[in-house]
């Protein structure tokens, strides 16, 4: 979809977008500029007011002591502290990056593979195939919201639905959502079950598969599976890359579930101590806002290294369609 | 405002009154005027009272707590703005999980409450950063009136020797216990004084007799912990230092690991649902266990939760281990415009007798003793009766209160259940858990 039509779209848009220069001059365009801006500006100033400038005193924050109580003006400069501590004298900020770690690593694959299947089976021509894909894609409506989390929980609990439900099999469940070596699980589950939107976009992107490529492949006497490796797979790899790269800075930013199973504390023993929890704790409960900050810079920088490996390895395995035809 | 009001303080000028020189007198005065003017206005543009007290008043008050206390707490306000038409309020309440994270946020927003409810957790990290204002010039004029309040119950909102906040009323821990559960199986009632190895003996009978554990575990409860404490001699704090050793922890965790083995108490998952601060998800409302480890004063609040007859007594060992604690506080923000009406609000909450009748014991008894008679004598409702008698007879057995808790202190409760939780699921050996806990402690307070 979005990534493998772009280009289309900019060669075809480019001559009309020259066309008002061509009949008219310089000077059209010059008067523009600031009516421009003015249209700009309830984005500028969102950008400004509500990210850029709070990042910047973020930043900042991150080398002081701000406590969140004292005035900004009396906060003192610590330097590299927030950061020496984090590194080196928290254990619970490892634990917290050893927790995050397994709920991207697991649930992220798991979520996409889910995504894919579903959107294969819904790629056919069914009747009520519509209905399906609306069905499917209801969970991820609900998004990251505290009533799901809440509902999900107690389904969870010991005498939650889930057990009931394996209760007619004649097995016993475990109390998964507060047993430490099972909560962490049960959020990936909801994680993974919220499916809905990638499924959405991998839809899309197989429809823009060429079936004359499938055609192609027939003829030559390809089964199901190899048109699935060598047609499917490599003209899908932009929207697994987009994708795979959504769904990853996604699952590092998961927090409402985690804060609500958890009442807000990461437990039980810590093992929804999710990073972005850790975070929240330091800055609001703790009142250790500077130390937040130094973590919130540190976990960006994170996301960013890894988002850039993901575009360095990119072009391993990634094909995008234009590549051919230009 | 000053050049307002220089012309008529400035006294030796009075005295020249009759001089020829009232001519540059009067230029002085115009010029002041003429300086004060603008100012008055651009204060008046603030939104400032101060400088004229007869103006309308807005007062932003912040609290926690239930639809009860909701309930109660805007119709003492409201008896307010009846007697002072002049002051209005504009009232926020919320549950007790976020409300200090709200209030953080409030505060570093510049936008805090002007009076607002906090308890001895948080006391002193406000306190310690200045976003309280100290009581202590209110009290010393009789503007907030403590003269019948017990001695001890005001001083348990000093911190640092500035009065951080006036106790809005008086509870303690109490051990609460479903009666109706008990005489059905024919199992006799805990009592105060029991020892806590009589306490857990107790436990594991009903749960035997029963099929209901007997006791919810509370290891990870600093309350009982620090009740615990006492008793050995000991203390959550003393001064800006732990008042325990790893040792004390460790023992403190055996004691409870010897109850779960023995199935006094609930499992693990069972016991940290219990945790939670929330007052429905106490096990002996939930009916997961028959004793639950709670305030003296959220006795009513429990009962609306559960059909069951419910008791209170102290907690297990000598009671003399239990204190007045201020179950809560009400503290005016520092940089609130409307300080002395702030005061004049927590004072007319605490030592008015229409306000304090209003209020009940939903905040615990209180703080004012006669009026705390009066509301012991027409209370109605059984539950707040009983909890009104209960804490009147610890009363007679308290012993001194400890410091209020130190900055840290909230960091300090939330490693306690994390240690205890860790034991109690068998992830570490007591001593392992006491030793990760204070360790923490040591660097939650350092």
């Amino acid at each position: 979809m979005a990534l493998t039509t772009a280009p289309d779209r900019t060669r075809r848009t480019g001559p009309a977008g020259t066309h008002p220069a061509g009949r008219g001059s310089g000077r059209v365009r010059h008067g523009e500029g600031p009516a421009g801006y003015v249209f700009l500006s309830p984005w500028l100033i969102g950008l400004m007011g509500i990210t850029a400038i709070p990042m910047l005193l973020s930043l900042w924050l991150s080398f002081t002591d701000y406590d969140i109580l004292t005035p900004l003006s009396e906060v003192r400069w610590v330097g590299l502290a927030n950061y020496e501590r984090m590194f080196t004298a928290d254990p619970a900020y490892w634990h917290a990056v050893r927790v995050t770690l397994t709920f991207a690593l697991v649930a992220v694959p798991l979520k996409l593979a889910a995504a894919l299947g579903v959107a294969l089976l819904l790629n056919r021509a069914w009747r009520g195939v519509g209905l399906f894909r609306a069905l499917f894609y209801l969970p991820s409506l609900l998004g990251g919201s505290v009533a799901l989390a809440i509902v999900w929980v107690n389904m969870f609990n010991r005498d939650g639905a889930f057990n009931s439900f394996l209760a007619l099999f004649g097995v016993e469940g475990l109390p998964w959502a507060s047993d430490p070596d099972w909560a962490l699980e049960t959020l990936m589950v909801l994680a993974i079950w919220q499916f809905g939107a990638p499924m959405v976009i991998f839809l899309a992107g197989l429809k823009q598969i060429p079936t004359d490529l499938y055609e192609a492949a027939s003829v030559d006497g390809a089964g199901t599976w190899r048109k699935f490796r060598a047609v499917t797979l490599p003209m899908l790899s932009p929207v697994i890359f987009f994708n795979l790269v959504l769904e990853t800075i996604h699952g590092f930013q998961g927090f409402t579930a985690a804060f609500v199973l958890s009442h807000g504390t990461g437990g039980p023993v810590d093992s929804t101590l999710m990073y972005t929890l850790k975070l929240y704790i330091s800055g609001f409960t703790d009142l250790e806002m500077g130390y937040a900050s130094a973590m919130a810079w540190v976990f960006l920088a994170a996301i960013a290294l890894i988002t850039a490996i993901f575009f360095s390895t990119g072009r391993f395995w990634v094909h995008y369609s234009d590549g051919e035809s230009s | 405002m000053h050049p307002a009001t220089s012309p008529t303080a400035d006294t030796p000028a009075g005295r020249n009154h009759r001089t020829p020189l009232s001519r540059r007198r009067f230029a002085r005065g115009l010029a002041a005027v003429a300086l004060a003017v603008p100012l008055v206005l651009g204060a008046a543009g603030c939104g400032d009272d101060e400088a004229g007290a007869d103006g309308p008043v807005k007062l932003s008050v912040f609290w926690w707590g239930g639809e009860a206390r909701a309930k109660l707490t805007e119709d003492a306000l409201a008896l307010y703005t009846k007697k002072h038409p002049e002051v209005t309020f504009e009232k926020t309440w919320q549950a007790n999980q976020g409300y200090f994270d709200k209030l953080a946020t409030l505060t570093a927003g510049g936008n805090p409450p002007d009076l607002f409810q906090i308890d001895d957790n948080y006391l002193a990290e406000y306190a310690g950063r200045s976003t309280t204002l100290d009581l202590t010039s209110y009290r010393d004029s009789g503007k907030l009136d403590v003269s019948k309040f017990p001695k001890s119950l005001w001083q348990y909102g000093v911190v640092d020797g500035k009065l951080a906040g006036l106790a809005a009323g008086e509870n303690t821990q109490g051990l609460v216990y479903n009666k109706t559960l008990l005489e059905k199986n024919g199992l006799p009632a805990p009592t105060t004084g029991m020892t806590w190895e009589e306490h857990i003996a107790w436990a594991e009978q009903v749960a035997k007799k029963a099929k209901v554990p007997g006791t919810q575990d509370p290891s990870a409860d600093y309350k009982a912990f620090w009740v615990w404490l006492r008793q050995q001699g000991k203390d959550l704090y003393r001064g800006q230092e732990l008042g325990f050793t790893a040792e004390d922890v460790t023992r403190w965790f055996e004691l409870w690991q010897g109850a779960r083995d023995r199935g006094a108490t609930p499992t693990p998952d069972v016991i940290h649902e219990g945790n939670a601060t929330d007052i429905t998800k106490q096990l002996v409302v939930t009916g997961k266990a028959a004793t639950s480890w709670v305030w003296a004063n959220q006795m009513p609040d429990l009962k609306k939760n559960t059909k069951d007859e419910l008791g209170v007594i102290a907690y297990p060992g000598d009671p003399s281990a239990q204190w007045a604690r201020a179950s809560m506080y009400w503290s005016v923000f520092k940089g609130s415009k409307h300080k002395d009406v702030a005061v004049d609000v927590i004072n007319f909450m605490m030592n008015d007798p229409e306000a304090v009748a209003l209020l009940g014991t939903d905040r615990g008894l209180p703080s004012n003793l006669d009026l705390r008679a009066k509301v012991s004598e027409t209370a109605t409702d059984p539950a707040m009766k009983q909890s009104i008698q209960v804490e009147s007879e610890l009363a007679q057995k308290f012993g001194e209160s400890p410091q209020v808790p130190i900055k840290g202190h909230s960091k300090v409760r939330s490693e306690l259940t994390k240690a205890a939780e860790n034991a109690q699921y068998g992830r570490a050996t007591p001593a392992e858990a006491a030793a990760q806990f204070v360790t923490a402690c040591k660097s939650a307070i350092g």
